[in-house]
């Protein structure tokens, strides 16, 4: 366009490297510390062979056998807030090393609310694009400004209407695209009170899922960057970088798929990460990006996001 | 298959122009995004693209029931920090499955809205062109004011705007073929507009239908405070403080084809011949100049007296 | 600027004023639209005699847009649409003057929600663009409609807002009015928990007398001077009660008279009604064009 070629910010996106694949290889809630270090080393001891099998099946999908794969780890440090990272983390590494795993980057779940002075969750928040009931013509705004997202038509809701009216009657809900029956999902993604707005766990996961895909730009930026810490973990979490690199000779943080291995107590979490994930709506640039990338390496990535992230329930 | 759109038009609900550096707070609807912005030959600036999902039925003329599922695409924009637009669109394709697929699905093809069963292209646009009762299918007329909805909530603005109009609504759909341009004024603030263009559809040819939309308001909206103005009904006075909003607040704004892409300068050219916008737009702001020139002599007769 | 028209009693005349203001205003060139937000009697297309709207419309009025039901609420444009021929004939300069009714066989609403809410808000911002004056024709007493109003006001503190509560000149009216404005759950206290400023919101609220009695008129000449004393009488109690009831002169934006045409249909008074055909007093078109100036004009409002 000729007038756009002085436009102050003509859309520049800048692209990431990428790893194959992403593997979480857990989550540390407050429940867990408080368990001690032996449900850590058993999750740990679980995982490993999973990882073993997911490293050979990309070696044998690469040529060479190259496959790149980034271990990551996550901690809560917003819901709860428990011991420091000079204690905790040398805790985790310890019990990972034992089962001859490596942690290659190391996150705060807090990162995904805020990170380096971004706001990831409100990032993704402006990019949701609610699944339309049947019905659904345009006009109305979002529902999701209600701080719900569902994947279907909600029971509509008796006691509002008009005086001397037939009441409304109950009726099931619906999912949008059922097939048969419905499974209907109605997910909370924050509550706001005087404190400020609290974002819903499976919101957040949304969030580090997208990170963890490198889908996420801020004004055309990558938000977070990997840092590695030199000299000790610090005391506070405050002071620790959102996403921590704790092996030098890592392949890159982001990557084409992610998997995480997790416990089941995480299986209605993720089936929420899902809703939220198929609603939204990534920058088509930097989905071009990364899709040139992987047919450049010879690699047919899946069209849709939630195809791209799986999961091994333990 | 068939690409079509709806522009509304008003006025940004502040006293004066917004300055350069508010456009960012007013248009910026997506975190993480820029307003895009261009200063020549006048201030335009466009917000982020943002996405809306609708499932329902598509107009149609022949009356058939046609459903449709995707996303439509919408921009709110601000030209010399006065004048608002809120403009959707949507690409209509054929489904390849006759039920719904995931959500998923339909956001990997942002724009597109894919038909269940069968449908024909110039059903769908003649329907739509049509202008039926509002509320009934696929409505990118108010999506588009609801984007303008949201930038006039903007605290920036102070919502005492130098006079009152209405929103304008251009209703358009491209097709490839024999470059050409329809453009028909309707009842009301109901306009259409067939556009034939060479090549594959370019969001360029969205820029033509908006630049089209606010020079047609522009216009509506001078006609009308020249009707309301009473020239030769009302006293001298009063006639020049009814126009002085309208050379203050639009007489500048005119530039037809500012923004228009080269390829498609011969569209617009050919809209200068017939209806001839300029044309009228020029007679009317000689009207405004000749009365406020003929009150000012008046006035400078009576005080020197 | 937003305009709403409430009483605490029915049948106080406030339909038929406000709609004879908003006509007035019309004719002195301003842009006005008229909503019916007396969602449990939608009946004010019959005062503007549109028939199409009369009682309500079925095209899918101010209840269905509320309810979410359609994009926004019918438009009707009475210049065009009235079956009044007085009316039909928009003079030059006049402005637009649209109605907004509501649905045929509409109630009052049992409540309403954050949704709702919210696109009244949007109406209101919406008309704000485009009309000069917007009339809000609000149910009587504590309603619903009443209470969407306040909430919705507080909501857009940047558009102008101004009340109108109508009531007649009797002993029961003058307490009513007051009651409804500063009464438990009145205008005051429910604007509050909204947001309004407690002064701020007494300042944009003005009391209009309507079907006044006016002692010194010619009406009154065939009285017996027993029966003229005993209505000076209590015309002298009224305004005493008035003022102990903050209704009183300072805080009345104006009066209408009795006229014999309204007293017997709720209908516009057209200029023809006065000066051609003579059925209706000029005193009347006089009181609702003065009413029609005074509810834009700053002086009238100033604090108290
Ligand atoms: N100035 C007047 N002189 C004589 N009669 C009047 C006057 N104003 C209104 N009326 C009459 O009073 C009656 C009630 O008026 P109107 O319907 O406007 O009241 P309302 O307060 O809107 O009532 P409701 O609460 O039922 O909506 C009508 O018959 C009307 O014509
Ligand atoms: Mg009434």
């Amino acid at each position: 366009m000729t007038s756009f070629s002085e436009v102050t910010a003509e859309r520049q996106i800048k692209s990431g490297p990428l790893s194959h694949v992403s593997v979480e290889l857990g989550h540390l809630y407050m429940e867990d510390f408080q368990a001690g270090p032996d449900r850590l080393r058993r999750q740990f001891a679980a995982v490993a062979p999973w990882l073993e099998t997911v490293r050979r099946s990309w070696q044998s999908r690469t040529p060479g056998g190259r496959a790149r794969i980034s271990t990551c780890f996550l901690i809560d440090d917003y819901f709860s807030r428990f011991s420091t990272p000079s204690e905790l983390v040398p805790m985790i590494l310890t019990a990972a090393a034992e089962n001859d795993l490596v942690i290659d980057y190391l996150a705060r779940e807090s990162a995904c609310a805020e990170a380096d002075g971004v706001k990831l969750a409100k990032l993704v928040e402006d990019r949701l694009v609610p699944d339309p009931p049947p019905g659904t013509r345009g006009w109305r705004p979002p529902t999701h400004e209600t701080g719900w997202l569902a994947n279907g038509t909600r029971s509509p809701v008796a006691g509002s209407g008009q005086a001397m009216k037939t009441a409304v009657r109950w009726e099931a809900p619906t999912q949008n695209a059922k097939r048969g029956h419905s499974i209907f999902v109605d997910v909370e993604l924050w509550n706001d009170d005087s404190r400020g707005r609290t974002w819903s766990c499976p919101f957040l996961a949304a969030v580090w899922q997208l990170l963890r895909l490198g889908l996420l730009r801020n004004e055309g930026q990558l938000p977070v960057q990997p840092v590695a810490v030199d000299g000790g973990f610090p005391t506070s979490w405050d002071n620790l970088p959102p996403v921590v690199k704790l092996n030098s000779s890592a392949t890159p943080f982001s990557a084409y798929t992610t998997l995480s291995v997790l416990s089941t107590r995480f299986l209605q979490v993720e089936l929420a990460v899902r809703t939220i994930l198929s609603q939204v709506s990534v920058d088509e640039e930097v989905l071009k990006q990364v899709l040139s990338r992987s047919s450049d390496e010879d690699l047919r990535l899946e069209e849709e996001l939630v195809d791209r992230i799986s999961y091994v329930f333990l | 298959m068939l690409i079509m759109g709806e522009v509304r038009t008003g006025l940004l609900q502040n006293s004066a122009e917004i300055e350069e550096r508010d456009h960012q707070a007013v248009l910026g609807l997506l975190a993480g995004e820029r307003v895009r912005m261009s200063r020549r030959p006048i201030v335009y600036a466009v917000s982020p693209d943002l996405l809306t999902g609708v499932d329902c039925r598509l107009p149609s003329a022949s009356r058939a029931r046609i459903r449709g599922v995707g996303t439509v695409v919408s921009r709110s924009s601000i030209t010399g920090g006065r004048v608002l637009q809120g403009s959707s669109y949507v690409r209509v394709t054929r489904g390849e499955v006759n039920y719904r697929l995931p959500w998923s699905h339909y956001l990997a093809r942002p724009g597109v809205v894919e038909v269940l069963g069968k449908v024909s292209g110039p059903d769908v646009a003649d329907g739509f062109l049509a202008f039926g009762a509002p509320g009934e299918h696929l409505d990118l007329g108010s999506v588009s004011d609801r984007f303008m909805d949201v930038v006039q909530e903007s605290p920036v603005l102070d919502l005492r705007a130098p006079f009152r109009s209405n929103r304008t609504r251009l209703r358009w759909v491209a097709e490839t073929g024999e470059p050409g341009v329809h453009f028909t004024l309707g009842e009301g603030q109901e306009r259409t507009l067939k556009v034939t263009h060479q090549g594959e559809f370019s969001p360029a040819v969205v820029d033509l239908c908006e630049d089209l939309a606010l020079h047609d308001w522009l216009l509506t909206t001078l006609l009308t405070i020249v009707q309301r103005a009473r020239i030769g009904g009302a006293s001298r006075p009063e006639v020049s403080a009814r126009l002085a909003p309208a050379v203050d607040t639009l007489l500048h704004l005119w530039m037809p084809g500012a923004r228009i892409h080269p390829s498609l300068a011969a569209l617009w050219e050919s809209l200068e011949r017939t209806p001839g916008f300029s044309r009228q737009w020029q007679s009317l702001v000689e009207r405004i100049r000749d009365q406020l020139a003929v009150n000012t002599l008046a006035l400078l007769r009576e005080t020197n007296g | 600027m937003l305009v709403f028209a409430i009483s605490d009693k029915g049948g106080t005349g406030r339909s038929v004023t406000s709609s004879n203001i908003v006509y007035r205003r019309a004719l002195q060139g301003q842009d006005v639209c008229y909503l019916d937000f007396d969602f449990g009697s939608p009946t004010v297309g019959a005062i503007f005699r549109v028939s199409t709207a009369s009682r309500g419309t079925t095209k899918g009025g101010m209840h269905r847009y509320l309810e979410g039901e359609i994009p926004e609420p019918t438009r009707i444009d009475v210049w065009t649409e009235s079956d009044r021929d007085a009316i039909r004939a928009k003079p030059a300069g006049a402005g637009q003057m649209v109605l907004l009714p509501g649905d045929e066989g509409g109630g009052e609403f049992a409540t309403f929600d954050g949704e709702m809410l919210k696109r009244c808000v949007r109406l209101f911002a919406g008309l704000h663009e485009q009309f000069d004056l917007i009339m809000v024709d609000l149910s009587a007493g504590r309603s619903f409609a009443a209470h969407l109003a306040l909430a919705a006001t507080a909501q857009l503190p940047r558009i102008p807002a101004r009340w109108l509560v109508f009531h007649r000149w009797t002993r029961q009216h003058i307490i009513a009015a007051n009651g409804l404005v500063r009464g438990d759950h009145g205008l005051l206290d429910v604007g509050v928990e909204h947001g309004h400023d407690r002064d701020a919101l007494i300042d944009r609220i003005r009391f209009v007398r309507t079907a006044v009695l006016e002692l010194g008129s010619g009406d009154f000449a065939h009285l017996r001077p027993a029966q003229r004393s005993w209505l000076n009488e209590i015309d002298r109690e009224l305004r005493e009660l008035a003022t102990r009831h903050g209704v009183g002169l300072t805080t009345m934006l104006g009066k209408v008279p009795l006229d014999p045409v309204l007293q017997w249909r709720e209908q516009l008074i057209s200029d023809d009604d006065v000066a051609g055909t003579e059925i209706a007093n000029p005193e009347t078109v006089f009181a609702f064009d003065d009413l029609a100036k005074k509810i834009v004009d700053d002086t009238a409002w100033e604090g108290l």
